[in-house]
């Protein structure tokens, strides 16, 4: 059991383990700085920390260059750095010689995940970026303009106003960010398919932490490491509430004799399914490959499919996905471990 | 002439679909006839409910196709289709387990279910189709395949595989 007294401290830890957020702006006199740490601005000085921050291609990286892209990735040392660049409105004196007050701020937001649960990096990094820069596209500039005048040695009322302001707008900042982390958090593995490897993947990494996951076993858990839950309870009615799913395994098991693998699915649905792709796979040597990539064109209503793939010496786990070939949306997955088939 | 016609299933009697599990015992009972007349070498402990199934497995493909008496929803007729790529990577078709059931034998089911299968086969992109027969097979059975075009191209030799080997 935790002592109470310490659960900020180990909260604030699993939350750095699983997720930070860099609010940083490129300054015309002294380049790549940060603004905003989440969840705590010490890790500005901690060189581990912030060297992939600041060579992150995302700064080297014109909007131009940008705009196909939804973000830059970076991975460096386990982690995944996912990088948006961002202008937003300034009425800020530049200390560059060309540039005016109304130069717009170049932003850099950068959320890193461990490679572990970089599954989530791509949904969270779009939510931050289009709330702050929906809320804060006319105030980022002033928290600039804060955290310059710190910087003066003699500070005038002027100066101390500006350095409040910003300090405020700072924290309602950093309160935005705590919410849309934990709310993302909260909902985002039920959004996804609970079934697919990075998924698991993701969920065994959560665990090994230390991070509370039990909710999705107990359905209702009185105390928890941090309080992003990962699994509201309060939300088990709606799962158990939700359309089933329109393809379901009905069987898997071993043919002995000719050491093949049979999984029959069924259609449980009352239409029609067109272009449907089947693939089975196995991993070896960290390399994904492929045993059957089967287009099915037309799959009939209520009906069962048969699939059969061979049995390969020493690899016990396949990987079984059902994938709708035009819009490549996964409506089944299923990771199938021989050993645990009767 | 008409009274021959009469004989004969209308086409659009029989619906021809795909096999499903609860079709096991009808098919079962089909195969066993087909079996007591040309020993098919039926294995009913094989024949499972999943075994008509269509199947994919990397280069195979197989359906069975079920011929269903429209009126009271009767199974009358069986036949599996396969496609098995070769080592040259075309894909070759294959009729097996081709069964009417007693009673409709020589009502053209057989037929109807035929031309559906290379129609599927077609479209699976199969270059050509072969139906397995035995050597001794009655040659009756051999001419009336062949007026829909079937030739004989191929002797297969087989050996037993006994404990002595």
């Amino acid at each position: 059991m935790v002592d109470p007294k310490n659960s900020t401290l180990l909260e604030e830890k699993h939350i750095a383990e699983i997720c930070m957020v860099y609010v940083l702006y490129f300054d015309e006199a002294q380049g790549h700085i940060p603004l905003l740490i989440f969840p705590d601005d010490k890790y500005k000085e901690d060189k581990k920390f912030m060297r992939p921050i600041k060579y992150h291609s995302i700064w080297f990286l014109s909007s131009d260059d940008l705009s196909a892209l939804d973000h830059i990735d970076l991975e460096y040392k386990g982690f995944t750095y996912f990088g948006k660049k961002i202008l937003t409105k300034s009425k800020r004196k530049k200390r560059r010689a060309g540039l005016e007050e109304e130069t717009p701020e170049t932003i850099v937001i950068i959320v890193s995940l461990p490679n572990d649960i970089e599954i989530f990096g791509d949904g969270l990094i779009r939510k931050l970026t289009e709330t702050i820069q929906d809320k804060y596209d006319e105030q980022l500039y002033k928290i600039i303009e804060s955290e310059i005048a710190k910087e003066q040695i003699i500070k005038t009322e002027k100066i101390k106003t500006c350095i409040q302001e910003g300090t405020e707008i700072k924290e309602e900042l950093r309160t935005l960010i705590t919410e849309i982390t934990e709310d993302y958090f909260d909902t985002v593995i039920k959004q996804k398919d609970a079934t697919s490897i990075k998924q698991q993947k993701a969920i065994s990494f959560l665990s090994l932490i230390g991070h509370d996951v039990s909710h999705i076993i107990s359905g209702v858990s009185d105390f928890s490491f941090s309080n992003i839950k990962l699994f509201d309870p309060s939300k088990t009615d709606k799962t158990e509430l939700a359309v089933k799913a329109p393809l379901s395994i009905s069987s898997i098991h071993i043919i002995e004799d000719s050491k093949e693998l049979e999984i029959i699915v069924e259609n449980k649905t009352d239409k029609e399914y067109n272009n449907v792709r089947v693939k089975i796979t196995h991993v070896k040597e960290f390399f994904e490959k492929e045993i059957m990539d089967q287009l099915i064109d037309i799959w009939f209503q209520q009906e069962e499919l048969l699939f059969i793939s061979p049995i390969l010496p020493h690899i016990s786990e396949y990987l079984f996905f059902i994938i709708d070939d035009k819009n490549k949306d996964k409506l089944l997955s299923k990771r199938i471990d021989i050993n645990l088939l009767t | 002439m008409q009274e021959e016609d009469d004989e004969y299933v209308d086409k659009n009697e029989i619906i021809i679909r795909n096999y499903r599990t609860s079709d096991y015992q009808a098919t079962l009972e089909i195969l066993r006839q087909l079996h007591d007349t040309y020993d098919i070498g039926l294995n009913e402990q094989r024949w499972k409910e999943s075994s008509g199934l269509r199947q994919f497995k990397p280069n195979l493909k197989r359906i069975t196709l079920i011929a269903e008496y429209k009126l009271n929803g009767e199974v009358v007729g069986m036949g599996m289709l396969e496609a098995v790529k070769n080592n040259l990577g075309q894909y070759i078709g294959y009729l097996d387990n081709w069964a009417t059931k007693k009673e409709y034998i020589g009502k053209r089911v057989g037929e109807i279910l035929a031309k559906r299968a290379i129609y599927i086969l077609k479209s699976w992109g199969c270059e050509s189709v072969r139906i397995n027969i035995g050597y001794n097979a009655d040659k009756k059975l051999i001419n009336v395949i062949g007026k829909v075009g079937f030739n004989p191209i191929l002797i297969v030799l087989e050996k037993k595989i006994t404990d002595e080997d």
